[in-house]
């Protein structure tokens, strides 16, 4: 069916007249994307060749000097900066325990909240546990400023009442970079479980009903019905999530602004930093540049997961 | 002697007690907002005090102290202006490119997608130098025109992703039936096949408002006095005077979440795809 289909086109395709059809779809596939490819080029083309000009320059706001060209001197600053690779490695570290965390809790309450699909209020609900992924970075990080507060903060306030001593976790050496995991795992968890409820949601339901007429113990279940329609979602909730803990800044630059000392310096502190700080605007770039293939490569994996999720669909 | 005991299982003794969990989890996550909300509405000399006060007769005072600083409202109001501004254009501008590659394909289809998701991955951090000094070099700064543009940029990735995603769901039997009833492109694409990807427009619409409603880097940085929205104004408004002013903090930040929690609950079907930056969808 589908080759008769395929000649007919190619045979009307001989055509002169739809010859001209086609010149004119060209034409206006492009027409149409012609406004998006405007704002593409003018606001993230035309920035990004400009950062990857500047990294190859000296180029420092507050100095007198003009920018000067250095060819690749900023990377290798950037490669031999040990302040640089310790922002990178904590990144890491943040980035595995947070995102570690948020998807085993993520997919207990996700499974919590799939087994009660009928309970009363559970829109409700779910929007009370989905709200601290939506609030800005900005307002939740000062709110759990207000909250861990030494003097003022509700939860120091409990701390005492139990006999402990009031603690100023975000100024401790040892707990500052705790802290941060924990409120980023409190705003984030809720994806997971978003993530998780939309996996268990991609099995068919009629596969579920089998394995329960079939008495499936549990362990089977997850293998042979669950994981193998669910995990793609999962793996790609687990992608967005790492992508977006390697972004981290508004969080670590609000609370704790990247101290005590460096222990809650991630690598986009840093760079902000660099930029607006101490104004190293081709030494920052050339961190960018770094950054930018990191994106790059994650979104490579993250297209090859969506894209193995339609092949086993189809 | 199995047909003797078949009974539909009756599991509402474990399922109360789950829906009871279910919802403890919620409240505690919601927890600490519940907490900013009532200090804003503590009296004044109850807020700032240790031990915290957990009993209290409610109070506006907080809020309307807090909306009459000078531009406080002005915050909002530039809020509104560059966001609702921006992803109008950038739904526009987003539907036609989505109709183009959904129908026409044209070569480099994929890679524009790949492209357009990548920007959406880099920290923000990364791209505000190059923004910066575009924006002093062509008179952008405190402008709307820039920040319309920039958030307009902003917002097309995930509108282009979501409105293809919805766009290949509608057969393109639509489009050769209204050709061969001699329609104009423009009337197939606005009065045919618009209205059936709705449920996409609304999903990137809301999302999109909310993911330029809550930027703050780029406000910041390429904004000044005439265009900052609220959460610059929320980080700046904090420590106005030295120390943070947090019943100014609790107070614009109740007036920012309430509404955050009516759009949560209103449109908690396409949260989803919004998160996902219209890459999955699926049911919650």
């Amino acid at each position: 069916m589908a080759k008769s289909v395929e000649t007919l086109e190619q045979s009307i395709k001989d055509v002169p007249k739809a010859k001209k059809l086609e010149s004119k779809k060209t034409w206006l596939s492009w027409g149409l994307l012609a406004p998006v490819l405007f704002f593409f080029i003018l606001m993230s083309v035309l920035p990004t060749v400009w950062m990857f000009g500047l990294a190859f320059y000296d180029y420092t706001l507050t100095s007198a000097q003009n920018p000067r060209f250095v060819g690749f001197d900023n990377f290798r600053d950037f490669l031999a900066n040990r302040a640089l690779a310790g922002a990178v490695s904590r990144t890491l570290i943040f980035v595995l325990s947070a995102v570690i965390l948020q998807t085993i809790l993520g997919i207990l309450i996700g499974v919590l909240f799939w087994k009660n699909d009928k309970m009363p209020g559970r829109r409700l609900a779910l929007t009370l546990l989905f709200t601290p992924m939506v609030v800005t970075p900005i307002a939740t990080s000062l709110f759990w400023k207000f909250i861990l507060d030494p003097t003022l903060g509700v939860l120091n306030f409990f701390v005492s009442t139990f006999g402990f001593d009031r603690i100023d976790t975000l100024s401790s050496t040892t707990l500052a970079f705790p802290t941060l995991v924990f409120v980023d795992t409190w705003m984030w968890t809720p994806f997971m479980t978003l993530m998780t409820l939309a996996a268990l949601g991609s099995v068919p339901k009629a596969e579920l009903e089998a394995a329960r007429v079939d008495r499936l113990p549990l362990t089977r279940l997850i293998r042979t019905v669950i994981w193998p329609h669910a995990k793609f979602i999962l793996g790609l909730g687990l992608l967005l999530r790492i992508i977006d803990a390697f972004k981290t800044m508004d969080l670590a630059y609000v609370m704790t602004g990247g101290g005590p000392g460096d222990r809650t310096e991630l690598i986009a502190v840093s760079l902000y930093r660099f930029a607006f700080k101490s104004f190293k605007l081709g030494y920052s770039s050339a961190v960018s540049v770094f950054l930018l293939f990191v994106a790059i490569a994650l979104t490579a994996i993250y297209l090859y997961v969506l894209n193995a999720r339609k092949k086993a669909e189809e | 002697m199995s047909d003797v005991t078949f009974k539909p299982k009756r599991k509402s003794g474990p399922i109360k007690f789950a829906t009871i969990g279910a919802w403890l989890i919620s409240l505690l996550f919601f927890l600490p907002i519940a907490w900013i909300v009532s200090t804003a509405l503590k009296p004044k000399g109850s807020i700032v005090v240790s031990p915290p006060v957990f009993f209290f007769r409610p109070t506006f005072d907080n809020i309307i102290e807090a909306l009459s600083f000078d531009n406080t409202l002005d915050y909002f109001t530039h809020s509104v202006i560059y966001s609702f501004g921006s992803v109008s254009l950038a739904i526009l501008v987003s539907y036609l490119a989505a109709y183009s590659f959904s129908r026409f394909k044209p070569a480099g289809t994929d890679f524009l997608m790949f492209l357009l998701l990548s920007t959406r991955f880099v920290p923000a951090a990364a791209f505000v130098i190059p923004y910066f000094q575009l924006f002093n070099l062509l008179r952008l700064k405190d402008t709307y025109i820039g920040l319309i543009a920039f958030y307009t940029m902003f917002a097309i990735p995930f509108s282009v992703w979501i409105l293809k995603g919805f766009l290949d769901g509608v057969s393109q039997r639509f489009d050769e039936t209204g050709l061969v009833y001699g329609a104009s492109r423009f009337h197939i694409m606005f009065k045919v096949i618009l209205p059936q990807v709705k449920p996409g427009l609304v999903a990137a619409f809301v999302f999109n408002i909310l993911f330029v409603w809550n930027e703050f880097l780029y406000n910041f940085q390429l904004g000044g006095a005439k265009t900052y929205g609220i959460p610059v104004g929320l980080f700046t408004g904090s420590t106005k005077g030295g120390g943070i002013d947090w019943a100014y903090v609790a107070s614009i930040g109740t007036l920012y979440v309430l509404p955050l929690v009516v759009v949560i609950y209103v449109f908690q079907k396409y949260l989803l795809v919004g998160l996902t930056f219209g890459t999955v969808r699926g049911e919650v």
